[in-house]
């Protein structure tokens, strides 16, 4: 079964899905920035950019697979 | 008093054909996302794929972090700017020479809004007035094109923004934290050696402790940056603000010491004499040192923090000064200055003058973020034709009538990597030449799919480009950007009125500390303005001392307000407010004598007292300045 995407729309604007994912994968992310902070996410991994780009992209992967 | 001596091992950076490794890796990174962002547009068929190059081009900045910081912005005021196009477009695009007008408003509005932030906040100020200039300008006479014109832009911003994050996260670009975290332990050092210094009853230079101020309040947009760097980047910001308000706090500690000795010589006139004079004297002495000493622990604990990624025990903010009436004067020139050269144009009737007219509104955005308009403009002018020459070279000698991606690239490698290379330069102007001529080669080279070889496109956008520069630099020579001496007569306007009490209840919500810091944003702004000038830096920090002595008393006479010692304190705050070192150190006294007479401690309230008579009385003043000079 194909999974179908819904276009957000604003004001007779339409907002392709993909858009709308990473920005919500972001918001996500910033509300998780304090968490990762508390966990000392930076402190597991050599390149902790790298990581937390890897963290973001899966996020917006789900979301993309599930909703 | 014991400096925090950290050893630090100088190595030596690997160098290449005059250039760090550290530089050499910054170029190929900037290269690569030039690339990547070019593939993405091209792939994505993008109607601008070359606003995306720009996009790279522009946040070519050495640490990630930075780069980040000024991406959101850019984001951000290109939303700002798309929607003020639309609007502009939308009710003034049938009203001819009323439209160039409100397009000078909101360059005037923007370079004003520039002038009364710092940092990247100024550039995303100054980028509302530049995506105005690149959608609604270009698009004047056709309005109905201005919103898919910036949704293109958009499209290619964010490609561009994502292009940097991905090469800056996947190729490891430096942090910034740590830069910080030496510039601070460094300029800590140097306050608690001048703090000895004045211990030890040495003299110092005003030049030398303004430096400093300067040198710790030039961080601030600095500071802001390390919050995008990563999850740990919020605390190590906090962390930075804090130890940077602590340590401007720390050096007018030391200030306030070197200036009691000076006062407590029996030749100063002004002040009283009686009977409590040396142990008012010798308890607030006592009080700054045991205050230095805490903030030296409050300083080491912010760092520490900083070098950690953990939040501060101690959290200030960095309220910043700017002066209303410059930036004011400045947005006023800037729109004289475009309205000028939109009737020139509108006057020539020449045709495509609209991307002439976009130019100039991106050479007047641009120039607001530097600290002199003009001689931005001229560096505008130098690059201009550099960055012609440049995409002629790749365009008609390099690239020819090829249209394959890997040709492309190879052929961008050598300028973007060279030019880039310049821009991580430490001299400021090679270092802007750089980067103008690296956007402006972007741009007039237009990277598209499939590329045009149009010499005809080519000439006449070389030539509007230059033009927009000269008459840019012309317009500012008939209505020149405010002089440093104007800038300076209009700070030190402010600096004496705030030392006569205006600013006091203004900034009430701050504390102490934060307020210190707003007032030393104002001297470093003095500074810049002022140069070297050995008598401007001495008023200046005269009137930084009086403020924050003022302002710190007034905080400590608020907490006695509700007590017992509450008549006392009034008494004290009207003497405060006539600004009479004689009256406030008689207020001392009496605030001191009753205080013992009740048992209740009052000793940092008479402390501050003293401090602000010390400050006020002219002649004490007169005796720090030949004492620091």
């Amino acid at each position: 079964m194909t999974h179908t995407y819904s276009e957000l729309i604003i004001d007779g604007v339409l907002v392709a899905p993909i858009v709308s994912y990473a920005a919500i994968a972001l918001l996500m992310f910033f509300l998780l920035r304090p968490l990762l902070h508390f966990a000392g996410f930076g402190r597991l991994f050599s390149n902790p950019s790298l990581a937390e780009l890897s963290l973001y992209v899966t996020m917006f992967g789900l979301l993309t697979l599930f909703f | 008093m014991q400096v925090n001596g950290t050893n630090t091992i100088e190595t030596r950076p690997l160098v290449f054909a005059g250039f760090s490794v550290s530089s050499w890796a910054f170029a190929i990174r900037v290269w690569l996302a030039c690339l990547l962002a070019l593939y993405a547009s091209f792939w994505l068929q993008l109607e601008v794929p070359s606003s995306a190059a720009i996009t790279v081009a522009i946040l070519a900045l050495p640490t990630r972090g930075q780069g980040l910081e000024k991406a959101g912005f850019r984001l951000f005021a290109t939303a700002i700017g798309v929607a003020a196009s639309i609007a502009i477009a939308g009710f003034f695009s049938q009203t001819g020479g009323l439209l160039l007008a409100v397009l000078g408003v909101w360059v005037g509005l923007c370079v004003y809004a520039a002038g009364m932030l710092d940092g990247n906040r100024a550039y995303a100020a100054a980028l509302s007035c530049i995506t105005v200039a690149l959608i609604a300008i270009q698009q004047i006479d056709s309005p109905q094109q201005v919103f898919p014109t910036g949704v293109a832009r958009g499209a290619a911003l964010v490609i561009g923004v994502l292009a940097v994050a991905f090469i800056n996260d996947v190729l490891a670009a430096p942090d910034y934290h740590p830069v910080v975290a030496n510039r601070l332990a460094v300029l800590h050092r140097q306050i608690m050696s001048y703090a000895e210094s004045v211990l030890r009853g040495e003299t110092t230079s005003v030049s030398v402790t303004a430096s400093m101020l300067k040198e710790v309040t030039a961080l601030r947009p600095e500071i802001a940056s390390l919050h995008t760097e990563s999850s740990s980047g919020t605390a190590r910001s906090t962390a930075a603000r804090s130890a940077m308000v602590d340590l401007v706090a720390t050096l007018f500690l030391a200030r306030a010491l070197a200036m009691l000795p000076a006062a407590a010589r029996p030749t100063s006139g002004t002040i009283i004499q009686d009977e409590h004079r040396p142990d008012l004297l010798a308890m607030c002495r006592g009080r700054i040192e045991s205050e230095l000493l805490r903030k030296d622990a409050e300083v080491r604990g912010s760092l520490d923090a900083l070098r950690n990624g953990a939040h501060p025990a101690v959290s200030h903010r960095a309220p910043l000064y700017r002066c209303r009436r410059i930036a004011a004067e400045n947005g006023v020139r800037a729109a004289i200055c475009f309205t000028l050269i939109a009737a020139l144009f509108v006057t020539a009737g020449w045709p495509t003058t609209e991307v002439a007219l976009s130019l100039v509104a991106v050479i007047i955005g641009l120039g607001t973020t530097a600290p002199d308009p003009r001689k931005f403009t001229a560096i505008a002018i130098l690059a201009t034709p550099v960055s012609c020459l440049l995409a002629g070279i790749l365009r008609y000698f390099v690239f020819n009538g090829v249209s394959e991606f890997p040709l492309l690239a190879i052929g961008l490698a050598p300028v973007v990597i060279g030019l880039a290379l310049l821009i991580s330069l430490p001299n400021p102007l090679l270092s802007s030449l750089g980067r103008l001529s690296l956007v402006f080669t972007l741009a007039i080279l237009a990277p598209t799919n499939p590329q045009s070889y149009d010499p005809n496109v080519f000439l006449i956008t070389c030539t509007l480009a230059c033009l927009a520069a000269i008459l840019t630099f012309a317009a500012q020579i008939l209505v020149p950007p405010l002089s440093s001496n104007r800038r300076l007569e209009l700070l030190l306007r402010e600096a004496r009125s705030d030392r006569g009490g205006l600013g006091v209840a203004r900034h009430r919500h701050l504390t102490s500390e934060e307020a210190a810091y707003h007032d030393a944003t104002r001297v470093q702004q003095i500074a810049a303005a002022g140069g070297a000038d050995q008598s401007v830096l001495d008023e200046a920090m005269r009137c930084f001392d009086r403020s924050v002595a003022v302002r710190r008393c007034n905080a400590e006479l608020d907490d006695l307000q509700d007590g017992p010692l509450a008549e006392a304190a009034e008494i004290a705050r009207a003497a405060l407010a006539r600004r009479d070192a004689g009256t406030v150190l008689t207020a001392a006294a009496a605030l001191h004598e009753a205080a013992a007479r009740r048992s209740l401690p009052a000793d940092s309230a008479c402390a501050a007292l003293v401090l602000s008579a010390v400050a006020l009385s002219p002649s004490a003043s007169e005796s720090i300045g030949k004492r620091q000079s």
